[in-house]
């Protein structure tokens, strides 16, 4: 038998991706046995998994040849724009406008924390190298977009459940800020509790994605750690800040200039 | 002639769109307590958190002692406007820290809780004792409501916007609320705008009633503001 892993990275053939499908088909006939009624969702899912998993494999082969800047630029905005979207659809409650306060947060936080990674700390020639660019910013956004709308979700509840309270301080001299301050504070340390529970567990409960990728595709195991650490603190750092940015947009647009709460903007989806 | 204290000029309220009052105006002097009455649904409430800037009103302006709340700066404006509201909101904390609560806010530019006086008025209205220390949401709601009154004698206002004060009162507390309104009145010239919807509980209260359904913008029957 050949030794396949001489190489370092074992390349996987069509036959080994069947192989796993089988794993599927377990998880199918689970289904059947128990009358779950699950495989049609299962067969769906396990298509779609191939099918955008596959576009977005030829798609990234395309802009890593090319090596444009517009095309990774323009790459990187349809990605922010798919997360703004998919953070502002899970919260109970929005309001007009929530949309853009998201893009701009996670534009301005997905954006920041990528280029200081790509350009200062690992010092990729030139920064926006889409190897680098592209895969980071899909983590931020990944991790940034379960922040923000956990903020977003605790922020309008607050407001709209404790509106009384919010509007009493009001009534009693608070500013604006004063008033927002709790259900702000809040909602920004709902936020991040995910991110934090993640860095107390990591390595211990599970390997991160990343790395195991790395490890599996033949990096030693010390690098990967490494380039884990960054990839930890980076997530870190741009979900406090996608929180920070949404809570205090989204309390600028709630709050006006007479310093009153305008709660009647919140509207259950 | 002095000016009064606050003025509403042709001020129109209204709820999701759908007018509730129109064209209020009227002047609240120093010292004079003035009740406004209408039946329930009429838009009291409304106009009370409008004149608070706690909402906009449709039309119209306020003026407190010449000058629009802006000028005065808002906080600074509902800290000298204070509204006490018909339902008492009180913050998941002791009565005290509720009390103390207003004088963290940078409106209150330094001054100090007046530990003692909030003691003192506390006691005047009944809830002497331990019930510093208790949390507040655990009192009854006519307790709660003499709380929130004390919170709001505390920052020293010049006007005070009450909504359906005795609604959650007996007689007794009541009285105690009353009596204690009287004596800001008289020592250092408090105003108060009341809104109610019983009349005779305006009379007792008041110095002087203004009927609001001639502002309504739906008419209402008479037996609705009939005296309670």
């Amino acid at each position: 038998m050949v030794d396949r892993a001489a190489a370092g990275v074992i390349e996987l053939q069509a036959l080994d991706l069947v192989l796993a499908a089988v794993l599927v088909l377990v998880a199918g006939l689970v289904s059947m046995l128990l009358r779950l009624g699950l495989e049609k969702r299962l067969l769906v899912a396990a298509m779609r998994t191939v099918v955008q998993l596959l576009l977005i494999g030829y798609l990234l082969k395309w802009v890593f040849r090319i090596e444009s800047l517009t095309l990774v630029l323009g790459l990187a905005l349809l990605m922010i724009i798919a997360a703004s979207r998919a953070a502002v659809t899970r919260p109970a409650r929005t309001f007009a406008g929530v949309s853009w306060l998201a893009f701009l947060s996670l534009t301005v936080t997905g954006m920041v924390t990528t280029i200081t990674v790509t350009g200062l700390i690992v010092g990729v020639d030139p920064w926006w190298r889409p190897q680098y660019m592209i895969p980071l910013l899909g983590m931020i956004l990944g991790n940034g977009l379960t922040g923000v709308s956990l903020s977003l979700d605790l922020l309008l509840e607050s407001l709209a459940e404790k509106r009384e309270e919010v509007e009493m301080e009001l009534a009693l001299g608070a500013s604006a800020r004063e008033a927002a301050r709790g259900p702000m504070a809040f909602a920004i340390r709902r936020g991040m509790i995910p991110i934090i529970n993640t860095m107390m567990v990591v390595g211990i409960v599970a390997l991160p994605g990343m790395m195991t990728g790395q490890i599996l595709s033949g990096t030693d195991p010390l690098d990967a750690v490494k380039y884990q650490i960054v990839v930890m603190f980076m997530i870190a750092g741009a979900t406090s800040l996608g929180c920070m940015g949404i809570t205090l947009l989204a309390g600028c647009r709630l709050f006006n200039r007479r310093h009153q709460l305008e709660a009647h903007r919140i509207r259950r989806r | 002639m002095e000016t009064g204290v606050l003025e509403l000029e042709r001020l129109s309220v209204e709820a999701e769109g759908h007018c509730l009052l129109r064209d209020v105006s009227l002047t609240l002097e120093k010292g004079e307590l003035l009740a406004l009455t209408g039946p329930s649904g009429c838009g009291k409430t409304t106009l009370l958190r409008s004149v608070a800037g706690i909402i906009d009103p449709a039309a119209g302006r306020v003026t407190f002692l010449g000058l629009p709340p802006g000028e005065h700066g808002w906080p600074a404006y509902r800290r000298r406007v204070t509204y006490v509201t018909q339902r008492p909101v009180m913050f998941e904390a002791s009565v005290r820290e509720n009390l103390a609560r207003p004088f963290g806010y940078s409106s209150a530019a330094g001054v100090v809780f007046p530990a003692r006086r909030a003691a003192k008025l506390l006691e005047l209205l009944g809830l002497g004792g331990e019930r510093m220390d208790q949390q507040a949401r655990s009192l009854s709601v006519g307790q709660q409501l003499r709380v929130s009154f004390v919170r709001a004698l505390l920052l020293d206002p010049a006007v005070l916007l009450l909504d359906e004060p005795a609604s959650a009162l007996d007689e007794e507390s009541a009285g105690m609320l009353r009596e204690q309104l009287e004596r800001e009145v008289q020592a250092r010239g408090l105003s108060a705008l009341l809104v109610t919807h019983d009349r005779s509980e305006a009379s007792r209260w008041c110095h002087r009633r203004v009927d609001l359904r001639k502002y309504a913008c739906i008419e209402f029957d008479d037996e609705e503001s009939a005296d309670g």
